[in-house]
């Protein structure tokens, strides 16, 4: 019976089997091929390149920054971005009359697109005369900083991701067995021992589902950057993708398009490899 | 009965489909479609010249102009790049210089000498800033010039006239700047580069082979010439007043705000500056200051082009008809642009509108007074060494010995020059 039924489920397959062949196996492939030969503007091949081209892009200053530029980024907006949300989720995590007033309010964020929200910053951190510092009494530059530049960065990346985090955090809260909450409560755990002890630990698979998108929003992060600071001031935030996307689209460099996105696929892979087995082990 | 009636439906919508691509291939031919980066208030001025000329020129002889906004010059490049290997490349496409590079190389590229357009009456800086050892690439559209924008209330209040050379301008700085508001703002890259360094003796390049124009750069002259160390060293002296606010985004707004009191930026933007200072003070605009006494060339033409992708009259005469004194005139008038068809200049309409607004007038006389050897800049991978520049000027500011930096600046052009030879 089973048997019977798997050539069926490959055509149910099929379409996105197929969909995922010509748009990501195919040119993530032509990539990696084409990362080790010389490929003129067009497109034509033009002779084999061995590993000069990941040699260029290592000689590249521009790229070294830019990834010195994602793990400060990496380093700023994971730990930042999980603090925050797994406390408005701990705080609202308690099903009462008015608990959907918070649960709407901290998911709303999701319902608007990632360009407004960044225009919306981009309008609110400007120049020195800017509504942050009218609010904040502060008299910084902001996205003309580096430093300011970077914050503005980490409190866009925690707006973005902030609904989505929090929702699932709140549901893995909510979906913990009332018996185990019930029987701590009985034995004496209250407040933060229940919390920390109990039921955080419970969640622990959630949270670090939470890291992981986390991190990955960090190594990928580009649009809100190519709206907000355009990798400026003087490519202070010029992350990883945002460098590619320059010089792939806008300088049209194969050699570096082709070796850049190969050698994240390959790091990608890696890095997805040792996190599952760390998780499986962990289980 | 119900899969025959399924295939019969199929069929009809098909034969349907058919007839309707028919007639698009048909029409196709007497649509013209543009590419445009007409931007703010910009775009519906263009549009209006594109409706005009829908309802006279090519009412009469059936053809069709579409406009499509495609985001900035720099956006649209990217899209005419990425649209080049499938075939859905638009007829005329309006870009900037940065293009040049890629147009030049491009072989989908119909030259302005391949269409045969005459074009003895446009603007002399205007066609050598768009001519490869190919031809002309493009037909200039917009003229613009770098222009020093200053507080005038501002500047008349304590009796100080615009700077004339990078000497006098840290004089000014030190004296219009104070704790609150700095002297000037803003840091140069390559487009303000192309000025201050092609202005030096006269007329100088940053690359040999006229900034790649005869044949692509092969060389930098901007650090064996010493143009580029003696452009630092006097900004270095500019910073070094204390009053000088080195930002490299949003400086326009720090501007209209009245939180600096001078900066450089293209005469396109002069109507939106003046629309935001919104009577907070009144703007002045002067030629951009000299590097030194020597540095006369004056400066480079800035503004779009329109390159074209398909070689037949109907393309022909859209393009006649955009750089046509009368359009010109009216696009100029409602955009700030300087005319780039110079018959243009002697319309009523400009000569009054010019009276009415003597400002627009310091962009079209900084173009005609410059040297029309000078070029600007065309170099591959051109939005990554824009960053560059800036980042090795700010280095110096803070410190950072001239001598290396311009060192290191040559090395990277070098380098994104090689890159780009060895690939194409």
């Amino acid at each position: 019976m089973k048997k019977r039924n798997e050539p069926k489920a490959y055509l149910y397959l099929a379409p996105a089997i197929l969909i995922a062949a010509v748009f990501w196996w195919f040119p993530a492939a032509k990539g990696l091929v084409e990362s080790f030969l010389k490929v003129n503007q067009a497109g034509k091949v033009l002779g084999f390149a061995g590993f000069s081209n990941y040699m260029m892009l290592f000689r590249d200053k521009a790229f070294l920054n830019s990834l010195s530029v994602t793990l400060r980024f990496i380093l700023l907006f994971v730990p930042v971005n999980t603090l925050i949300t797994l406390l408005a989720a701990s705080l609202t995590r308690r099903p009462s009359r008015f608990s959907s007033i918070p649960e709407y309010i901290f998911f709303s964020p999701v319902a608007i697109s990632l360009s407004a929200y960044s225009l919306l910053m981009k309008e609110i951190f400007r120049g020195t005369a800017s509504v942050a510092n009218r609010l904040l009494g502060t008299g910084s530059g902001w996205i003309t900083e580096p430093a300011g530049a970077m914050a503005t960065l980490v409190i866009l990346g925690v707006f973005l991701d902030f609904g989505l985090d929090y929702m699932i955090l709140m549901c893995a809260f909510r979906s913990i067995d009332r018996n185990v909450i019930e029987a701590a409560r009985m034995d004496g755990a209250g407040g933060w021992r229940l919390f920390f002890q109990i039921e955080l630990p419970l969640i622990r698979e959630t949270v670090s589902a939470t890291v992981f998108l986390a991190l990955k929003d960090a190594i990928l992060i580009s649009a809100p950057i190519m709206i907000l600071t355009e990798g400026g001031p003087y490519r202070s935030t010029e992350t990883l993708m945002f460098y590619y996307y320059i010089e792939a689209f806008k300088s049209g460099n194969r050699a570096v398009q082709n070796a850049l996105s190969s050698l994240v696929l390959i790091v990608a892979t890696v890095a997805m490899a040792v996190f599952g087995s760390l998780r499986r082990r962990a289980r | 009965m119900a899969n025959k009636r399924f295939i019969a439906f199929a069929l009809v919508v098909v034969a349907m489909a058919s007839v309707f691509a028919a007639g698009t291939a048909e029409k196709a031919n007497r649509t013209v479609t543009i590419w445009h980066s007409a931007q703010g208030s910009n775009t519906a001025a263009f549009e209006e010249i594109i409706d005009d000329f829908n309802s006279t020129i090519g009412k009469e002889n059936g053809i069709v102009v579409e406009a499509i906004y495609q985001g900035k010059a720099n956006d649209v490049l990217t899209k005419v790049n990425a649209a080049s290997g499938t075939g859905t490349l638009p007829d005329i496409a309006m870009m900037d210089a940065t293009a040049a590079t890629d147009m030049n190389h491009s072989e989908h590229l119909v030259t302005v000498n391949e269409l045969g357009i005459d074009t003895s009456d446009i603007l002399e800086c205007g066609i050598s800033s768009y001519t490869s050892e190919k031809g002309l690439l493009a037909l200039p559209f917009n003229a613009s010039a770098l222009l020093y924008y200053y507080n005038r209330t501002l500047y008349d209040s304590l009796g100080v006239e615009p700077p004339r050379t990078l000497d006098e301008m840290a004089e000014v700085v030190s004296r219009t700047g104070t704790a609150e508001i700095s002297g000037f703002a803003g840091v140069p890259a390559t487009f303000e580069l192309s000025t201050f360094i092609g202005a030096q003796k006269g007329c100088s390049y940053m690359l040999n082979n006229r900034n790649g124009h005869d044949g692509a750069a092969t060389e930098v002259l901007f650090g064996k010439e010493g143009t580029f160390k003696a452009f630092l060293e006097k900004w270095k002296a500019i910073y070094d007043t204390g009053r000088y606010n080195a930002i490299s985004s949003g400086v326009t707004a720090e501007f209209t705000a009245g939180r600096t009191a001078a900066m450089l930026a293209s005469s396109s933007n002069l109507a939106s500056v003046i629309a935001n200072v919104a009577g907070g003070f009144e703007v002045g605009v002067a030629k951009v200051p000299m590097v030194d006494e020597q540095a006369t060339g004056g400066t480079v033409i800035s503004g779009g082009a329109l390159f074209a992708f398909r070689n037949d009259d109907e393309v022909r005469m859209v393009l006649e008809y955009l750089v046509s004194a009368d359009v010109q005139a009216k696009w100029s008038e409602q955009t700030g642009y300087v005319p780039v068809n110079t018959k243009a200049y002697s319309t009523d309409a400009y000569r009054s509108f010019l009276e009415r607004n003597p400002l627009y007038r310091v962009a079209m006389d900084s173009l005609l007074d410059s040297d029309a050897g000078l070029a600007n800049v065309w170099v591959p991978s051109a939005y990554s060494i824009y960053y560059s520049f800036q980042s090795t000027i700010v280095d110096v500011l803070n410190g950072k010995d001239i001598d290396t930096a311009v060192d290191e600046m040559v090395a990277i052009v070098d380098g994104a020059i090689a890159a780009y030879a060895s690939q194409n």
